[in-house]
């Protein structure tokens, strides 16, 4: 699956699907990775608004990729997890302490551009 | 659920179930015979004897929402009676035990409790056993002790159902109330734009915090919260476990871009938290609701700030 990337000035945003395969999730990695370089992005945005799940792979793989861009000068934002997945995740003790939340889109970029 | 529904349901004792109660007291055909020789005794005094018992009864301040309410009152003086004449005379059948039970939740509609019912009624049946006393000085003496001691056995009969309606009616009081505790919702307010406040009262187990959670993160999303102030002033305990679901609660709003502020530890709960070890890791924490709003409004406030800017 290739998923889209917008840019948006400095800023990249991608919207997670309702699941990604390994491959999905390695492939994103490395098309951020290497789509932050090019523009020179400050930040990106996840947006896992129709995640229905968000296990404990999902949750390791989205705070590790959020490490990596950090590495490379970006911060991260993870925009618009559903009640029930942020519940399910506090259950689970799972956690993203390399990444920002926040509500929606809106939310996510005012955090970046402060 | 299904338990507690079950449990909920007023006593309703089967054909084989007081089949098994009368033989746990030990009554049988022979008794039943026996009974025939007190029932022109007791048959004739009813009404005395049953003017007596509510008199008795009167007596003590704990029967006064009986005998002052002049329905329930005449309710419970028909069954008496009715009892007196049944107890001597059978059957022990489900209409008695249906009439027993009726009885024992009149005395429960009052708030009559165990001890003062069955002091009342130990004093019937001595009444009972002074007539028969009576009568026995012209009698056969033995006759009449082996009479009343089988009249004891349907007392003591009588008496595990009372005792069992008494108990199972509180206790579906207490279901009652703990549903309708359980029921209240927890009202999640909003003070001002993005900033809800969540005030807790009652004690919080995890079908409740997990309630509260649900019903704390909808209201994040729906009106775009930023802080929550969650105020426990009114929960009287928090141990481990409770500790354990705010601290959930706060994360898991936090994956949602929200702050969650804790208010209202009180000073003995403060001890006992740390005392047990229960943590509250990664929850700020403020002492009173005025606190935790002023800090949220400084939360919200560098932020609006920053955007207007």
């Amino acid at each position: 699956m290739n998923l889209p990337i917008l840019k948006q000035a400095d800023l990249l945003i991608v919207t997670l699907p309702e699941s990604l395969t390994d491959g999905d999730w390695r492939a994103l990695k490395d098309e951020l990775l290497a789509r932050v370089g090019k523009h020179r992005s400050r930040g990106v945005v996840i947006d896992a608004s129709v995640m229905d799940v968000m296990d404990s792979y999902a949750t390791r793989l989205v705070d590790s990729m959020a490490r990596m861009l950090k590495l490379r000068g970006a911060s991260t934002v993870v925009v618009g997890i559903q009640p029930g997945v942020a519940f399910a995740m506090a259950q689970l003790g799972l956690k993203l302490p390399a990444a920002q939340t926040a509500l929606d889109l809106d939310e996510g970029l005012e955090l970046l551009r402060r | 659920m299904n338990t507690s529904i079950a449990h909920a349901r007023p006593l309703e004792p089967t054909a084989a179930d007081i089949e098994k109660r009368l033989a746990y007291v030990d009554f049988g055909d022979v008794e039943r015979d026996s009974l025939k020789v007190i029932a022109p005794l007791v048959t004739p005094s009813v009404e005395a004897l049953t003017a007596r018992f509510f008199e008795y009864l009167g007596k003590f301040p704990e029967a006064q929402a009986l005998v002052r309410d002049p329905v329930r009152f005449e309710t419970a003086r028909r069954l008496k009676r009715e009892h007196l004449r049944a107890m001597v005379a059978g059957p022990f059948d489900q209409k008695y035990v249906a009439d027993r039970l009726e009885l024992a939740r009149v005395y429960a509609a009052a708030g009559i409790e165990n001890r003062v019912f069955i002091g009342a009624f130990q004093h019937l049946i001595s009444a009972i056993g002074a007539l028969i006393a009576e009568r026995a000085k012209t009698g056969d003496a033995a006759l009449a002790f082996k009479s009343f001691m089988v009249l004891q056995r349907i007392a003591f009969f009588d008496l595990t159902l009372i005792t069992d309606a008494l108990v199972s009616e509180r206790e579906r009081t207490i279901r009652q109330q703990q549903d309708a505790i359980r029921e209240l919702s927890t009202p999640v307010l909003q003070v001002r734009d993005r900033l809800l406040i969540v005030p807790l009262v009652g004690v919080v187990d995890s079908h409740r915090a997990r309630e509260l959670t649900e019903g704390m993160l909808r209201a994040i999303r729906d009106r775009r919260a930023k802080a929550v102030v969650m105020d426990v002033t009114g929960v009287p305990i928090v141990d481990s476990k409770v500790a354990n679901h705010f601290a959930q609660a706060c994360e898991a709003a936090r994956l949602m871009g929200a702050h969650v502020i804790l208010t209202g530890i009180s000073a003995e709960i403060a001890q006992a938290m740390v005392t047990i070890g229960a943590e509250l890791e990664g929850v700020p924490t403020v002492s009173d609701l005025q606190d935790g709003i002023e800090e949220a409004e400084k939360l919200l406030g560098v932020r609006a700030n920053g955007a207007a800017a």
